[in-house]
């Protein structure tokens, strides 16, 4: 099972990691921004991205759309569902003990995959648009994979230019730090959290469009997701935004890594370890967060 | 306040008996259908120890049954234990995987041991079929037949009914109200001298045991497991509803919960399985949102009932 | 000069870039009521959380009876014989006000359960001993959260804002316990704005802004000093 590391593998394997991990950067920030602004645990994050995944799906096959071109639509698809989402059932927890939002958003995941087994079936779908792969000197990778970068980073890159540059997104930023100061100089508070919701649910949505391209489409192919932005957030620090991206990034990298010595099913397992080393060792992230 | 209890008690005992005489009356279906309730009420009611008394919300409880089912099976098949001890070894190692388990993910806070235990299921999935040689992988494991099922009834029946007679001895204690202390305020708790981790980790283990018997039974009773039967998320899904609508935290909540749900499953929703897990999803964030504390804890504050119900 | 109880030995916490913290030393001699005060901000409840290993401090050493502290989890300071109550009433909601006193003991159910009661009895609350303590009126809470932390028999106590939102009846109650516990031998430090009841109870005073302990003495001179006034009303 020990295969001769050769240079061209380690360079092919830390440029596939980087490429993996802008796609769980974004997922994650998404997940990031629910925790930071409104400290919810939502466990339905996963199912989020299902959805956008379902929705470039039936656009591939209904319309014939470019699943690229769908990035968009899946993502203001899923900013309205999260928006209703919180503004239905999601305030009503903001300010009640972790357990209790733990529970809820525990219970729409279950309640949003069964919702889909039954209108999709478990059916795998797949939306095959691109195959083959570019190569780049010793190096190669397939196209979806770095379409997927390209796309994940330049969403990620709008989602960082709202945070830092827009109204908007101070408002958001100030909510994080302290809601009551937040109220205080002026924001709508309940506005923000409807909006953050929707955005992080939009983040999820681009991430299942693009993943949709590369993998099945099924009902449960959220829940992973779910675990693994959890990982990404405690390795790059829960509430610190710019943390999610070095934290998507080196989930990146170790599972490549690990790919190269164990198998598959096994990498799970690593990324549950290190979620567990992490969390015992440095409880507010590699880089340093808020504690919750 | 004596006639109460007395009532109450003998009240018991009569079902008891009833239920210890019911496999001779009753079908191979219901005897089943009985079996399994037992079981369910016996995995609600563990849940509940970790989960209701110290809010600490294990998503991941049913490792402990595939951990138990697992232990159970191997010891059947390969080393020719007779099931009862089989069972019993099946909680033990339950417990082992809960000390290991437990003891460097407790000193993590409540939402970051929640999403440790999210992952833990799929994990001891994968390790299940990746020892092959032990656990037959993917292709499961095959135990030799055996007509048992009257006595696995009974078997269950003793679960369920020691989970929640566990339950009310922690409740009526010092250790239970501190298990609570831990839920209504650990950093408190900690400030008053109680050692949280300890806690925590000794209500793990107790949780843990009730899974890991009733896992090993259900292998019997089953005759073959694979790994997607013994870690279905769909099992921890149906533990938390129970606990949840019954009343978490509570004595007979589990109970109720797992009566209530349990029928309702068997006559309407089996037949739909994605409407029924819908539904448990469903009941799971209405009893978050309208009843947090379960039909039982809701009358326990309405009607200052006791503790103990 | 007695051995001291406690010693604060230039105890530093940093939060970020801000030190919450900075050098602080104090020395407390047994038997005797202390005071610490400052503007809000200035520390106290930090330093009372370093003291009894609810933060970690970033340097210096705290040593109770000798015996360094620092670095032992929050329930290992509190059975060495600390005590304390917080800013904000922490009583276990869901647990009657007798079930908030057991819990925190360890040895024999009866002789734990007549300790509770006298206490309850000390601070007029045995009627309502098996009333939820979350349905018990602020004050009430502040009394059970006082109590509770005697039940243990502590060698220090520290009560942070003890005063807060308490009416003059009840007040005086409490500070006339809290002279009892002085008289008993016990150390008490106590972080408080109400400066009336830091001037007439307190022995010493000790004063932060800052995170930096500015001064320190009986009470008729630090209302005096000049640091100290500008440090509450500005510069």
């Amino acid at each position: 099972m020990n295969v001769a590391v050769t240079p061209t593998m380690v360079g092919q394997v830390v440029i596939s990691g980087i490429l993996a991990g802008a796609l769980y950067a974004m997922v994650a920030l998404g997940l990031a921004l629910i925790f930071g602004v409104m400290r919810v645990i939502n466990i339905a994050h996963g199912p989020l991205l299902m959805l956008g995944a379902y929705t470039t799906y039936f656009l591939y096959a209904g319309l014939g759309l470019n699943p690229y071109l769908s990035v968009p639509v899946s993502m203001a698809v899923l900013f309205v569902i999260g928006a209703l989402l919180q503004r239905t059932l999601v305030f009503r927890v903001v300010d009640a003990p972790e357990l209790s939002s733990l529970l809820l958003t525990f219970g729409i995941s279950i309640a949003l995959v069964n919702l889909a087994q039954l209108a999709f079936t478990s059916d795998l779908r797949a939306v095959e648009y691109l195959t083959g792969s570019w190569g780049l000197g010793p190096f190669a990778f397939s196209k979806t994979r770095v379409l997927a970068f390209v796309f994940a980073a330049g969403v990620t890159t709008l989602a960082f230019l709202l945070l830092q540059r827009t109204r908007l997104g101070r408002a958001i930023r100030a909510t994080s730090q302290s809601r009551e100061v937040a109220m205080v100089c002026g924001v709508n508070v309940g506005r923000i959290h409807t909006i953050t919701f929707g955005l992080a649910s939009a983040l999820a949505a681009a991430g299942g469009a693009l993943i949709a391209v590369v993998v099945a489409v099924q009902p449960e192919m959220g829940q992973v997701w779910t675990f693994k932005s959890f990982l990404v957030i405690v390795l790059g620090g829960a509430g610190n935004y710019p943390g999610a991206l070095l934290g998507g990034v080196l989930l990146g990298l170790v599972e490549q890594i690990a790919s190269l010595f164990l198998t598959s099913q096994l990498s799970e397992v690593v990324a549950y370890v290190l979620l567990v080393v992490v969390l015992l060792v440095r409880p507010t992230g590699l880089l340093g967060g808020r504690q919750t | 306040m004596t006639l109460a209890p007395r009532a109450f008690l003998t009240g018991l005992a009569v079902l008891a008996a009833a239920l210890a005489l019911y496999p001779i009356v009753g079908t191979g279906y219901g005897v089943r259908a009985m079996l399994q309730l037992f079981m369910w009420i016996a995995l609600a009611g563990s849940w509940n120890l970790i989960s209701g008394l110290t809010g600490y919300v294990s998503f991941g409880h049913v490792a402990f049954f595939g951990a138990g089912a697992y232990a159970g099976a191997i010891l059947i098949a390969k080393a020719g234990w007779p099931w009862l001890p089989a069972a019993l070894a099946g909680g033990a190692a339950a417990c082992v995987l809960a000390l290991v388990i437990g003891y460097p993910c407790l000193r993590l806070k409540g939402p970051y041991f929640a999403i440790a235990m999210l992952g833990l299921n799929e994990v001891l999935r994968a390790l299940t079929s990746y020892f092959e040689g032990l656990t037959g992988g993917g292709s499961g494991l095959s135990l030799p037949t055996l007509h048992a099922t009257v006595p696995i009834y009974y078997a269950m029946a003793l679960a369920a009914a020691g989970v929640t007679l566990l339950t009310y001895l922690i409740i009526t204690s010092r250790f239970g109200l501190r298990l609570m202390t831990i839920r209504e305020d650990e950093v408190a708790a900690e400030a008053m001298g109680i050692d949280t981790a300890r806690h925590k980790l000794y209500a793990f283990l107790l949780s843990a045991a009730g899974p890991g018997v009733v896992g090993a039974l259900a292998a019997r009773d089953q005759g073959y497991i694979e790994p997607i039967s013994v870690f279905p998320l769909a099992t921890t899904i149906t533990m938390i509803v129970m606990a949840l609508f019954g009343g978490k935290g509570t004595v007979w909540g589990p109970v109720l919960g797992a009566i209530v749900l349990f029928v309702s499953q068997e006559i309407v929703w089996a037949r739909f399985p994605y409407v029924h897990q819908l539904l448990f999803g469903a009941i799971i964030a209405a009893v978050v949102l309208l009843m947090p504390r379960g039909v039982l804890g809701l009358l326990q504050t309405k009607y200052r009932l006791p503790r103990t119900l | 000069m007695a051995a001291p109880v406690l010693e604060v030995d230039a105890l530093s916490k940093h939060f970020g870039g801000v030190a919450a913290v900075a050098g602080v030393s104090l020395r407390l001699e047994p038997g005797r009521i202390y005071g610490l005060i400052g503007p809000n901000g200035s520390g106290k409840t930090t330093l009372f959380n370093c003291i009894t290993g609810l933060e970690r401090r970033d340097a210096g050493r705290v040593l109770f009876n000798g015996r360094r502290i620092d670095g032992l989890k929050p329930f290992e300071v509190a059975r060495l014989g600390i005590g304390r109550t917080f800013q904000i009433i922490r009583v276990f909601p869901e647990l009657s006000a007798l079930e908030n006193l057991l819990v925190v003991t360890d040895g024999p159910l009866a002789a734990a359960r007549a300790r509770a009661l006298e206490l309850l009895r000390f601070v007029k609350l045995e009627g309502l001993k098996d009333e939820y303590a979350g349905n018990l009126s602020y004050g009430q809470q502040k009394l059970v959260e006082f109590v509770r932390v005697l039940m243990r028999d502590p060698t220090l106590v520290l009560l942070d804002e003890p005063a807060a939102g308490v009416n003059r009846t009840l007040l005086n109650d409490l500070l006339d316990a809290v002279r009892r516990l002085r008289d008993e031998g016990k150390t008490i430090l106590l972080v408080e704005h109400d400066m009336k009841v830091v001037m007439g109870l307190c022995e010493t005073v000790f004063v932060l802004d800052h995170g930096e302990k500015i001064a320190e003495g009986p009470p008729g001179l630090i209302q005096a000093d000049e640091r100290v006034i500008e440090a509450y009303f500005g510069r």
